[in-house]
């Protein structure tokens, strides 16, 4: 009994160290958003009065409050799009007798080899020749389609066992059916798993959306608050910095919370039964 | 496998095939395919101006000690965010799952690095590591009196960069990890301690095997977030450098490709890297599948 | 010369009779801080206010390299910004890029008010290219309280190279537990030694009087700043963070007390002057100290400038150039320097400043006046143009970081110069 009382503690102790080093540049930023002028790039880290301040300069003068509603539209199409063309795809790769099922299926998984990142060049000539640029489509519709996506829920309907598929079968239902009545609402795990990872992912888009989106009205809070790094000497109110990453790193960490149980349940990756 | 595929509507698979084929295709496998053209072009971006090169650029990189220099690197700190995000992820994960009261605490806590920007973590970093008149040093000073050089020694600038890869890349491990430990069977595992197996036997044998598949996926995830998505970290943390040798010791590839890309407008140049580096991964992946193929994912 | 006035003025009168709809003017610049930037929107405001007819609309765009791209992309969309901020080192680059037209060609431009140096450095081919706008060089930031404790004259700052080493003998000697000089690692510095010293940076007259094809970095004077800073660093003399063109790093370290003497731009005595108050310390000013035996030559102006791009209407384009001219204003410009310390580069500017007192004996503020209107105006303190500048800054950078781990300054400036070639060399095989 007092062995475990002793474990508790220490896997207790453990655990606080981490979370203090892990977390602590979270709580240095915290500090920091409170301070002003050139208190904030100091070894200074007592809390000042400024937080109010430097918010309402991020959210107003930073235009953050704009930019963070251009990342929700962002992420949250991005999102959809993804869920709903994986769970398409996926669906025809497990539940379909096509030809050249291997085939389509590795061409998809290549794809995760080509990060966007690596093609922005290219991608803004021809994202540019349709008429997108400086656009939402422009940012959420190459962002569409998802291998990862597509990988996980295929893993997942694989292994939704044989006889539900029967079942629903002798019903006579056709695929539509059967995927919005049998297949999703097995699979909400897995959904709100890729739900989640693909709004951080849309959330956190910096370099295409500094490419394509010419103006404030349509950029988006990554971009936003790195343009307010400046360059030269002094060009940067690093206290607004601070008070805008503190705003910016909700959304995904209130998405967190959410959908956390979602995630812990959506990953199964072998056969569990 | 086969008995799951039921329907037989063609057209229909078609239909539901195609948004995901035609996004790929004209937004993933065009521009790979247009960057391959540009890499055999000398171009500038921004004034438009193409000559044909042909090879020569792939020539100029593989023969320039300055990016082997880099690739090593590459690799070497992709190595380092592999292992210690893996290791970490999993220590903290088993840590977390442990039965205890708040755990659902320390796991949210541990997770919101993953959301910060990587250029606003890679300034936070820069605050403090600040040798003169940084946080740490001045901790370090008065506890040790010592006032390491983070920035300029490459050393521990490689150090430096390397660690807060891994800790901004923390929480995806761990999410990942945490859902793996709670999705073991637990049948299996009872029969091991039935059997009188320690529970570091039970960890090496049974739960190690058993999350496999998770560690491949993360090994490959984290992988390509060494490569491709740390540029920001690392140009905020120490732009590229110190200089040690021909190059700075942390301008890694991507690095390299956004400097000539972005910064210099060497367009055709750029994609000539971008180009090498696909193919690098292609390879690591190709070489990753086939010794993966032993693993179960079920059906 | 006076007809030709005229009839300009006539015109632009008809034509502004003629204009019935509103003009818009979006005005790209790099400003994101709440002071700076509003400030350009206010003056955009009261522009926008007494031209009924136009609307500027200033957007804060990011840093200078983002607006480059930025811009050129937007022109390449056939919807350019009328007026774009442009860094001085990105002159030649914008320049090449064929998306501006020279300001001067714009009807006619009244360039007489300005500072000579400050003129010289954005005329090019005879042609004023941009409107200066904020502008700035580096001066030198001392701690005067730490100065006194190492038994020095807080009221006599180091003016050359050699004063600088011998006062940093007596910080050491004082063992105050401070370093004794910093600066950014940026090639900025190194260019305005050069200049100091009326050396040229590129051949062709730095790449004024045709394309720079060599940068002349294994010159006596190069060799000269080089050789000095290994001194100070390998002494222990010198910090920085160690990261390059950590300005805001080696400004922290100044602030807080850490380092006696600092330098860095101008356009910073403000906000270092706010920060050092808090902190507690007396700050001086200082001119930029240079090598020893050399005629002090002068600075060259570092900011940025306002360019008005290409393929626009004409009336857009005046416009723009009537909107930068207002912004840049007698009035304005003394009242842009008093928030931040940017140089006004109008004569009549400092005359303003003269008459309400701002430039008493003692301001910090007339030490960087002094040497910006003690610079000749030649080739060398008219600056370098050069294509691929960020990129030969940054060998420059390089090579200074490699001579602190060892490497000789011969062999490091050799290698850098290769570099540095043949990135001009590249660049000017891409240029159409």
């Amino acid at each position: 009994m007092a062995r475990r009382a002793v474990q508790t503690a220490l896997i207790h102790l453990t655990l606080i160290v981490v979370v203090l080093l892990v977390g602590f540049p979270l709580l240095f930023a915290l500090i920091k958003a409170t301070q002003t002028g050139a208190a904030v790039n100091s070894a200074n880290v007592i809390p000042s009065t400024h937080l109010w301040d430097n918010l309402v300069s991020a959210w107003n003068g930073a235009k953050l409050g704009l930019y963070i509603r251009n990342s929700f539209v962002v992420a949250v199409g991005i999102t959809v799009l993804k869920v709903i063309t994986s769970s398409l795809a996926a669906m025809v790769l497990v539940y379909f007798r096509i030809p050249a099922k291997s085939l389509l299926f590795t061409l998809i998984l290549l794809t995760l080899m080509l990060p966007t990142d690596l093609l922005v060049v290219a991608l803004f000539d021809l994202v540019n020749k349709l008429g997108w640029a400086n656009t939402y489509q422009a940012v959420i519709v190459p962002f569409a389609a998802s291998a990862t996506g597509i990988f996980l829920l295929r893993q997942h309907f694989m292994n939704i066992p044989g006889s539900l598929l029967d079942a629903a079968r002798i019903d006579g239902a056709g695929p539509f059916r059967f995927l919005l009545s049998v297949l999703v609402p097995l699979s909400w795990n897995t959904i709100g798993a890729l739900t989640l990872i693909q709004f951080i992912y849309g959330w956190e888009q910096y370099l295409w959306p500094l490419i394509i989106i010419r103006d404030s009205s349509h950029q988006v809070i990554q971009v936003g608050l790195k343009s307010l790094i400046g360059q030269a000497s002094g060009q940067t109110d690093w206290g607004m910095v601070m008070a805008g990453t503190l705003v910016a790193i909700l959304p995904p960490v209130i998405m967190f919370t959410l959908l956390g149980r979602q995630f812990s349940k959506g990953f199964v990756l072998s056969e569990s039964k | 496998m086969d008995n799951l595929a039921v329907f037989k509507n063609r057209w229909l698979a078609l239909l539901m095939l195609l948004p995901t084929l035609v996004v790929l295709g004209v937004f993933l496998y065009y521009p790979a395919l247009e960057t391959l053209r540009l890499s055999l072009y000398r171009a500038n971006f921004v004034f438009q101006t193409e000559t044909f090169v042909g090879l020569s650029q792939f020539r100029q990189l593989l023969t320039d000690p300055s990016y082997y220099q880099s690739l090593l690197q590459t690799v070497i700190f992709c190595a380092l965010v592999v292992a210690l995000g893996l290791a970490f992820g999993l220590s903290l994960a088993i840590l977390v799952n442990q039965p205890i009261r708040g755990a659902a605490v320390y796991r949210s806590l541990l997770l919101y690095p993953y959301a910060l920007s990587p250029a606003i973590a890679g300034t936070l970093w820069l605050f403090m590591f600040n040798p003169e008149v940084g946080l740490v040093n001045n901790i370090l000073r008065s506890l040790f009196g010592i006032a390491p050089r983070w920035l300029d020694n490459p050393i521990l600038a490689f150090g430096l960069v390397t660690f807060a890869a891994v800790w901004k890349n923390l929480g995806y491990n761990l999410a990942f990890y945490i859902a793996a430990l709670q999705n073991l069977p637990g049948e299996l595992l009872e029969a091991a301690a039935l059997d009188g197996a320690t529970p570091w036997q039970r960890f090496r044998h049974v739960i190690l095997p058993l999350l496999s598949p998770i560690t491949f996926f993360l090994i490959f995830v984290n992988l390509t977030y060494a490569i491709f998505d740390t540029f920001s970290l690392v140009d905020i943390l120490t732009a590229g450098g110190p200089t040690l040798g021909k190059t700075g010791i942390t301008t890694f590839l991507i690095y390299r490709v956004y400097q000539d890309g972005f910064q210099n407008f060497q367009t055709g140049f750029a994609a000539a890297q971008a180009i090498l580096m696909l193919a690098m991964v292609g390879a690591i992946t190709a070489l990753q599948f086939r010794a993966g193929r032993g693993i179960n994912y079920g059906a | 010369m006076k007809s030709k006035a005229l009839t300009a003025a006539i015109s632009v009168v008809l034509g502004a009779g003629v204009m019935a709809q509103s003009v818009t003017v979006e005005f790209w610049h790099t400003f994101g801080d709440p002071k700076r930037g509003g400030w350009i929107q206010a003056k955009a405001d009261a522009f926008n206010k007494a031209n009924p007819n136009i609307k500027v609309v200033p957007t804060f765009k990011g840093s200078y390299p983002d607006i480059l791209q930025a811009a050129t992309l937007a022109a390449r969309q056939g919807k350019p910004p009328a007026l774009v901020q442009m860094y001085e080192i990105g002159s030649q680059f914008a320049l090449d890029s064929g998306i501006f037209q020279p300001v001067g060609g714009i009807g006619t431009l009244d360039t007489s008010d300005y500072i000579k140096p400050v003129l010289n450095y954005y005329t090019i081919n005879g042609k004023v290219n941009s409107i200066p706008f904020n502008s700035s060089s580096p001066v030198l930031y001392y701690n005067k309280d730490l100065m006194t404790k190492a038994g020095l004259d807080p009221n006599k700052p180091p003016m050359t190279y050699g004063e600088l080493t011998a006062a940093c003998a007596k910080v050491a000697a004082a063992n105050l537990g401070v370093k004794c000089f910093g600066v950014s690692l940026n090639g900025w510095f190194f260019e305005q030694w050069m200049a100091q010293q009326g050396a040229l940076l590129a051949n062709n007259s730095n790449g004024r009087k045709g394309r720079a094809t060599e940068v002349l970095l294994t010159s006596e004077p190069a060799k000269k700043i080089v050789s000095w800073l290994k001194d100070m660093n390998d002494k222990g003399y010198y910090t920085y963070t160690g990261k390059l063109e950590d300005w805001d790093g080696s400004d922290a370290i100044f602030t807080d007390a850490k380092v006696v003497f600092h330098i860095t731009s101008t356009a910073d005595i403000v906000n270092i002057g706010d920060a050092a108050k808090k902190t507690g310390f007396q700050m001086g000013v200082g001119m930029l100290p240079i090598a020893d035996g050399v005629k002090r030559n002068g600075v060259v102006i570092g900011g940025a400038s306002l360019w008005i791009s290409k393929g626009i209407p004409k009336e857009q384009a005046e416009a723009a150039r009537d909107f930068a001219l207002f912004m840049t204003g007698t009035e304005n410009m003394a009242e842009w320097h008093k928030l931040t310390g940017y140089y006004p580069v109008r004569v009549s500017a400092v005359e303003v400043l003269r008459k309400e007192g701002w430039l008493k004996e003692d301001a910090p503020q007339l030490v960087a006046f002094n040497q910006l209107l003690q610079t000749t105006p030649n080739e060398a303190t008219a600056g370098a143009l050069i294509g691929p500048f960020q990129q030969v800054r940054r060998i420059v950078e390089e090579a200074i970081q490699k001579v602190f781990s060892g490497t000789s300054v011969d062999a490091a400036l050799t290698e850098a110069k290769t570099k540095a070639d043949a990135a001009l060399k590249e660049y000017n095989a891409s240029v159409k």
